[in-house]
């Protein structure tokens, strides 16, 4: 220390001038140093996500049709005002609608049931259990297409076999083509995908709850129904009320993937919903206009959601300390 | 007598505990043990429902490798994931290590900007993308697929807690031992942040190897795209050769699946860690 400290005077003493430039050079570098560690994270997102969302905004306003040899013909808003009358728009909100509830008995109900009655498992039989029901998370969208695809086929699927077996069915289920199943399908297996990573994360919620209060209650004659109630969901609020807002903003966004390679929005537009729409606009019918308007009104209603939940998450969660 | 009824309530609970596991761990486990039942059998045995082989054949995996340009897709893919999560590491260590070593003006609002791109959807993005991946020639180029992809948001935010962990007087005193900024990242806080990083880093190669509207976009020629793609035009163009199917899906699932084999714990944190997407 001493020494490092003569060091640095001695060499001071020797060219004071200099040395003096050289550290106004560095207090101004060291002032930028900071955004040039920032730079290349800055610059990709800035041209591959906000850009392009800036760009969206302004192809919302025109007519096009993708090709980059035709004119783009300005508009103003009448693709907005056209949404609503174009085709398939309401299907694909009330689709939107059934995805978001019904991915939330896997992502919510069940999860919650199994994480709160199987709390305090032995901690090796836990890590096998976690290991197995976590598994679906890690697999490809496409992947998972393709398995389900072969297991509820309709007439060579282990499913409708088993289901044959148990109940007096007069034909197999055509779960991907028959429009009463098919968005149930997707459903389900956008909720399969997601069931085992929902529970671990009310799992490690609950593990992180201070189990005084719980004992505290049961001193207090509490039974496991009102500890449940009284104690668990109202410390699980900050988790539930963020899971909530995972099943709205990506219900639709998880389930895109099973749409596209296992029904296409078919049949009869049973299983579209707004992002598959956005999709069927920009690249079946070139509709860029339409696209563009559709993802916009989609991405603030979307925004605007995901405020509200934030606030809300703020102000009626109650926190543990 | 109350006793014993009380540890037989006891063992009640505990066994409908296990069976509640058991049966969802049987829900997330039984598509994938038929996948690979279904690849091993043979053609005439892939109709029939015993749970268990009665014969195990590879003809399937030979069949699958013929069907699509397997190694080479493979091959696309796995450069694709490589080269995506080395950029984006390199990207949000640099980045994190900015949030974490100063405060500067402005680092609330850049932190704010990077952590909402969360927000933004990629169907919602994706039309200018496409056209800006045309305008540079990089349809159906390994390009086209890596660099859009070089940063991600979820990398920056997960290092950047990581960073934020590390005791700033060892920091101090690397700089008093005449360290420079540069050094003290690479050579004193990586070294002993190897471990979120590498975590942080799994997550992202398995994203990266399981993406796939971005293949499907703009790549047209399989030769030039990624075994997701290769796996979604065998599904569509099935006749009936489910096992062949099922062998592919396999092969496109088996990296990940070792990865997993290997590395669970440190998968399954940073996938809880890192939400949904």
């Amino acid at each position: 220390m001493t020494i490092e400290a003569t060091g640095t005077a001695g060499r001071v003493a020797g060219a004071p001038a200099k040395t003096r430039e050289r550290k106004q050079l560095r207090l101004r570098l060291a002032g930028v140093k900071p955004y040039l560690y920032l730079l290349p994270a800055l610059l990709f997102l800035g041209f591959w996500i906000y850009k392009p969302l800036l760009e969206t905004f302004q192809l919302s306003l025109y007519q096009w049709n993708l090709l980059p040899t035709s004119p783009r013909q300005f508009v103003g808003l009448d693709n907005f005002r056209n949404l609503l009358r174009l085709p398939d728009m309401g299907i694909a909100l009330r689709n939107t609608l059934i995805y978001t509830v019904g991915i939330m008995p896997f992502s919510l109900l069940i999860p919650i049931l199994i994480a709160i009655s199987t709390d305090n498992i032995g901690r090796r039989a836990g890590t096998l259990y976690r290991a197995l029901i976590f598994l679906p998370m890690i697999m490809a969208p496409v992947a998972v297409s393709s398995i389900w695809r072969w297991i509820l086929h309709p007439t060579n699927g282990i499913a409708n076999e088993w289901l044959h077996a148990l109940l007096p069915l007069t034909e197999p289920i055509r779960f991907f083509t028959d429009e009463r199943w098919a968005i149930w399908s997707i459903t389900f297996i956008t909720g399969w995908k997601l069931v085992g990573f929902a529970t671990l994360i009310f799992s490690a919620a609950l593990t992180g709850i201070n189990k005084e209060y719980i004992e505290a209650a049961r001193m207090d004659q509490a039974n496991r129904l009102q500890i449940i109630w009284h104690i668990l969901l109202p410390l699980l609020s900050p988790t539930i009320l963020f899971m909530t807002l995972m099943s709205i903003l990506f219900a639709s966004e998880m389930s895109f993937a099973y749409i596209n390679v296992l029904t296409q929005g078919g049949p009869f537009n049973a299983t579209t919903n707004v992002y598959y729409l956005l999709w069927t606009y920009g690249f079946q019918t070139f509709n860029i206009g339409a696209s563009s308007a559709a993802a916009v009104v989609f991405f603030l209603g979307f925004g605007l959601i995901a405020v509200v939940f934030l606030r809300l998450t703020k102000r009626l969660s109650f926190y543990d300390n | 007598m109350a006793r014993s009824a009380v540890t037989a309530g006891a063992a009640a609970a505990t066994a409908a505990k296990h069976a509640a596991l058991i049966a969802l761990s049987l829900l997330a486990v039984f598509p994938l043990y038929w996948m690979v039942v279904t690849s091993l059998k043979p053609e005439v045995d892939v109709y029939t429902s015993h749970l268990l082989p009665l014969r195990i054949t590879l003809q399937n995996y030979a069949d699958a490798w013929q069907a699509i340009p397997m190694p080479r897709m493979l091959g696309n893919s796995m450069l694709v994931a490589v080269s995506q999560t080395a950029a984006q590491l390199l990207t949000s260590i640099l980045a994190a290590y900015a949030f974490s070593r100063w405060t500067f003006r402005g680092s609330g609002l850049i932190y704010g900007l990077i952590a909402l791109t969360w927000l933004v959807p990629f169907q919602v993005i994706m039309i200018p993308n496409y056209v800006a991946i045309s305008e540079f020639g990089w349809r159906d180029h390994l390009l086209g697929l890596i660099v859009p992809n070089m940063v991600s948001a979820f990398a920056v935010l997960q290092l950047y807690n990581a960073f934020r962990s590390y005791p700033y007087t060892l920091i101090e005193a690397a700089r008093l031992d005449g360290a420079s900024d540069w050094g003290i990242l690479w050579r004193t806080m990586l070294p002993n942040l190897k471990a979120p990083i590498a975590s942080v880093g799994i997550l992202l190669f398995i994203t990266s190897w399981n993406d796939y509207f971005w293949p499907l976009l703009v790549t047209t020629r399989l030769e030039n795209s990624t075994i997701q793609k290769g796996l979604q035009l065998f599904i569509s163009s099935e006749g009936n050769m489910w096992g062949a199917l099922m062998a592919a899906t396999t092969i496109a699932s088996l990296p990940v699946l070792l990865l997993y084999l290997l590395l669970q714990r440190q998968i399954i944190d940073s996938f809880l860690k890192g939400g949904l997407k």
